[in-house]
């Protein structure tokens, strides 16, 4: 039989260890006050005992004087490392209330087993089964959308349009300083950098062409998209996530109300509405952006307007405003669905926000470069 | 007295719920503090747990008034209580080991292994150990309000509050739950404080019973459960701890 010096935990609590070998078997004999203050260096103090791998463990705590609901985690430990190890574990020394008290703790501690690493195979597997669930998921929503947009054509009064003029009033009419402040600055930027350029060629006129061209069928509904994407997109699935996580989703789904109709079409109708009017003034204001640089050089204000005008066509025009119907489209629909596929807890709503911009933005320059190719085949 | 409550008044703004509290909690007994709802008990712990300063009055927790103190004087108070809200109020970033784990983190020194078996036998107290590895999202709410226990239980504090603990437990689980209360106050000394209104809990286990009343605007009742039952003067206690309906009795 082999001894260990009985180590003294110090600080104004004390814990005495003593530990055997016995044949193999691990004899630790505890004294003292096994509390939150001391059990750290009583953990310490067997690191080495147990590495020597003991075939058996007894715990004497006899000799505690003081025990807490910190002290028990020694035999927590050593339970489960005896577990791990396939050894038996014995505590003695126990009655009454700290019996309870040690009993309590050991209730369901499964052994101590360090965690399984993941494979290459299960991640790229794991990250399949995720990309196809978003696909269906993306699928059902997509027919939902379209069903109920279907039923409220036939029947106009399903449409709950008091919550439509709210969503328009919140997504449109508040986005209006922004959208214009962007706008203007954008159209200046443009002229500002394209000026010197087309001087060299003589060809200041003709700044105010490539301002009205690039803003009208391109950066107007573009910027509009992105600054909803931002302030509405993130909104819809914020609004729509924290209902999930209250489970108001469900409560309307028991009451009999399909929370798409009830929550996504207005929406949805709303943004589509909104977001060519707020193009065609994102893109008014950017025009006009572009003559503040141009003013000062000597171009008056009638020549500016009439070289806009001749550039200007009716198909590109249309085509401003039908990029951002799309773009509307695809930005709310996206943060409604990352509303609805909000998962638990706390950081789920944050989660799906971010989603709903990031997913919007790439979606909109997506569809921008698509439609781009389509209108320019069209000869638009 | 543990803590002592001096003509306390709380509320919120300017309004006051209930005025005028003079309460001496005993160290290692288990008080029940009850009442209708809206009648401040969850305020009233507030402002015993220095969230929320009593409009008037004075509080204090082992001697050290926390009504109108500083941070300082806060922070050296708080490590002497643990809190069980109502709804858990877990972390939800983390697993319940980890949740268990902070407070031992940010205020003792001890090696990681040591902590994760602390933190283990906490969970173990409350029936969780099989959930270490679980996030809160992944547990049912009576399961969360277990783990919420176990993390006030982290740091081993002489006083403990607990909010509504039994609400929306099983009856074994609150049986079960009731023994660990009782067992930790016998064995550690620990002092209870239980906002609850689960009559079974504050006959089982309670020491002492406080009922406030938000009609009368004060504490109505303090002694023991079944004394107040059968013989307080106040027939709204009597009704109130005999379950009555108020057209009864």
């Amino acid at each position: 039989m082999s001894g260990a010096a009985a180590p003294t935990i110090p600080g104004e609590m004390r814990a005495d260890i003593t530990t055997s070998v016995n044949g193999g078997a691990l004899t630790v004999s505890i004294g003292g006050a096994l509390v939150l203050d001391t059990v750290g260096g009583v953990h310490e103090a067997l690191e080495a005992p147990l590495a020597r791998g003991p075939r058996a463990i007894r715990l004497e705590l006899a000799k505690v004087t003081r025990l807490d609901a910190s002290g028990v985690s020694v035999a927590v430990g050593l339970h489960r490392f005896a577990k791990s190890m396939g050894i038996p574990l014995e505590i003695a020394g126990v009655e009454g209330d700290r019996k309870l008290l040690v009993d309590l703790a050991l209730r369901g501690q499964d052994p101590a087993t360090p965690p399984r690493p993941i494979g290459f195979t299960r991640e790229v597997g794991q990250a399949a089964a995720g990309i196809w669930e978003l696909l269906v998921d993306l699928l059902r929503f997509a027919g939902e959308v379209t069903v109920i947009a279907l039923q409220i054509v036939r029947r106009p009064a399903l449409l709950r349009l008091r919550d439509t003029l709210a969503a328009m009033a919140r997504h449109g009419t508040d986005a209006v300083p922004v959208v214009g402040l962007l706008g203007f600055l954008i159209g200046a930027i443009i002229a500002f950098q394209t000026y010197d350029p087309m001087a060299k060629y003589g060809a200041k006129l003709q700044v105010a062409d490539v301002v009205a061209v690039s803003i009208v069928r391109e950066l107007g509904p573009l910027i509009t998209a992105i600054i909803l994407a931002g302030r509405s997109g993130s909104a819809f699935a914020a609004e729509i996530g924290t209902m999930k996580v209250t489970q108001e989703l469900d409560a309307l789904r028991t009451f009999g109300i399909d929370p798409v109709r009830f929550l996504v079409i207005p929406r949805m109708l709303a943004t589509v509405i909104v977001t060519p009017m707020l193009a065609v003034y994102a893109s008014a204001l950017g025009v006009l952006g572009g003559f503040t640089v141009l003013g000062p050089k000597g171009i008056t204000f009638t020549q500016y307007l009439v070289e806009v005008r001749d550039v200007l066509t009716v198909g590109g025009f249309l085509q401003g405003l039908a990029k951002a119907a799309v773009f509307a489209l695809l930005v709310s629909a996206i943060g409604c669905l990352a509303g609805m596929r909000t998962g638990q807890g706390p950081g789920a709503v944050g989660l799906s926000t971010t989603r709903a911009v990031v997913a919007g933005i790439v979606a909109i320059i997506v569809a921008d470069s698509i439609l781009g190719s389509f209108f320019y085949t069209l000869g638009i | 007295m543990v803590i002592a409550l001096r003509g306390v008044s709380i509320g919120y703004g300017s309004r006051a719920i209930v005025e005028a509290i003079d309460l001496d909690v005993r160290r290692g007994e288990i008080l029940f503090i009850g009442g209708g709802s809206g009648c401040g008990k969850t305020t009233l712990l507030a402002s015993m747990n220095t969230l929320r300063p009593p409009l008037a009055g004075s509080i204090t927790i082992d001697g050290i008034e926390i009504a109108g103190a500083g941070e300082d004087t806060l922070q050296q108070v708080r490590r002497r209580f643990g809190m069980m809200y109502q709804l858990g109020a877990l972390f939800g970033g983390m697993t319940l080991l980890e949740n268990v784990r902070l407070p031992l983190e940010e205020f003792t020194r001890m090696p990681r292994a040591a902590m994760d078996d602390l933190a283990r036998a906490k969970l173990g107290l409350v029936g969780l150990a099989a959930h270490a590895d679980k996030k809160p999202a992944e547990i049912s709410g009576g399961m969360q309000k277990r783990a919420a226990i176990a993390r006030a239980l982290a740091l081993d504090p002489p006083i403990i509050f607990l909010d509504e603990p039994s609400a929306g437990l099983d009856p074994v689980t609150s049986a079960d739950l009731d023994a660990l209360i009782v067992a930790l106050n016998r064995m550690l000394g620990a002092t209870f404080v239980v906002i609850s209104h689960e009559l079974a809990s504050i006959f089982a286990i309670g020491h002492r019973f406080a009922m406030l009343d938000g009609a009368r605007r004060r504490l109505v009742a303090l002694g023991p459960p079944a004394e107040l039952r059968d013989h307080s003067d106040d027939p709204w206690v009597r009704r109130f701890l005999s379950r009555t309906a108020s057209g009864e009795g």
